[in-house]
């Protein structure tokens, strides 16, 4: 158990939740960043076996990076702003645990990118999904969204920056469930309890073989 | 099939018959609506071997040869199953989808358009480490680009922003 000013962490029962609690939107910040890492580092040592992780409240799983912290960025801090991003995905991607990502409202932005580096989605009905980097005349999630989906319709989320609702994303296989809100933590503990139960050593290895599978030849 | 185009982005708004040349044309397009009566074929394409590598990335391996294997005639629903297609509207509604979509489009910030489309046509043939690293670099160009100053103090301002590709 843990927490720092915007993050709540916990164990039950081999499952460890990471909750981004920095309302109203759950912008996310250097702490949420931070508490990650030490969450999912405390839950290695604890022996959990998946990862539950969301949003405070019912109105954003996470809406990104915050624009106006943003906005002041120059071309030299431009470099480490993208880079401690990258490192949280970098680190959810490479953990050896899956990680479950409970989209509970909006996942936007950076957000969307937080949610999509998780390895299984589900989602209440409240939960929208935009790639919304193009209507600020930015690019983010690309790379994601490319590999979890046909092209066509990457370009489609990522060239209009319109709103996924939880029905289309169900649809689309971004979300692998949908439930009502009050439902969202049971169903993605459900989802993490199931992982947790088989034997660790076959569902990492499972996670890094879908992580390298749609690498070039040669690459792996 | 109604070609359209905004911000360098193409985009086909499909109604009726869409076979042989007019599906491979519809696959070039980089996004693809159609009206509920729509059905599509891949039997007649000019170059069925270049259509299959197309809708290989497109839609996936199974797919992929379910179709240019296949041969068969499917309609709307089926091609929005498959994801050839990602938005399906009644007929009567096709024309006023497709401007709405060019609208849209050509209301976003001009710079960006371009770049997302090709970082995505390249990330498949990336690394994920060489594909951030190519988002990465389109990200460093746009963050310092009037426009992008102009859409985020527009979102502060609650108005809409104007930009001048620059």
């Amino acid at each position: 158990m843990g927490a720092n000013a915007q993050t709540r962490w916990w164990t039950d029962a081999r499952v460890g939740y990471i909750v981004i609690d920095n309302p109203p939107m759950n912008v996310l910040s250097d702490e949420n960043r931070r508490g990650i890492r030490d969450a999912l580092d405390e839950f290695r040592a604890d022996d959990v076996g998946a990862v539950v992780l969301t949003g405070a409240g019912d109105r954003a799983f996470c809406a990104g990076a915050d624009l106006g912290e943003e906005k002041h960025l120059t071309d030299d801090t431009v470099g480490k702003f993208l880079s401690r991003g990258e490192q949280t995905f970098r680190i959810i991607r490479d953990y050896e645990r899956p990680v479950i990502g409970a989209i509970n409202g909006w996942a936007m932005g950076g957000g969307l990118v937080l949610a999509l580096w998780c390895d299984v989605r589900v989602g209440s009905t409240r939960a929208k999904l935009g790639a919304v980097g193009v209507k600020v005349g930015l690019m983010a999630s690309n790379v994601q969204l490319s590999r979890l989906f046909p092209e066509g319709r990457a370009r489609d989320m990522l060239l209009t920056g319109r709103t996924v609702e939880a029905d289309e994303a169900y649809r689309l296989g971004l979300l692998s469930s949908v439930v009502a809100p009050e439902r969202l933590l049971d169903e993605a503990a459900a989802w993490a309890r199931g992982m947790a139960d088989r034997p660790v050593e076959q569902v990492a290895a499972a996670k890094r073989a879908v992580n390298v599978a749609l690498e070039p030849e040669g690459a792996r | 099939m109604r070609r359209l185009e905004s911000g360098g982005i193409s985009i086909v708004a499909i109604d009726g018959t869409c076979t042989g040349a007019d599906f491979e044309d519809a696959l070039e397009a980089d996004i693809r609506i159609a009206a509920e009566s729509a059905t599509f074929s891949a039997d007649g394409a000019r170059d069925l071997a270049a259509c299959a590598l197309r809708l290989t990335r497109l839609l996936g391996e199974a797919r992929a040869k379910e179709i240019v294997l296949g041969l068969r005639t499917f309609d709307a629903a089926t091609a929005l199953r498959l994801g050839i297609v990602t938005r399906v509207v009644p007929t009567t509604a096709l024309a006023a989808t497709g401007d709405a979509l060019v609208e849209r489009l050509a209301a976003l910030p001009p710079l960006a358009l371009p770049a997302i489309r090709d970082a995505v046509r390249s990330a498949r043939d990336l690394t994920p480490d060489s594909a951030l690293a190519v988002e990465h670099t389109h990200f460093r160009r746009l963050i310092a680009t009037s426009d992008h100053r102009a859409a985020v103090e527009a979102f502060f301002e609650r108005r809409p922003a104007v930009f001048t590709g620059e």
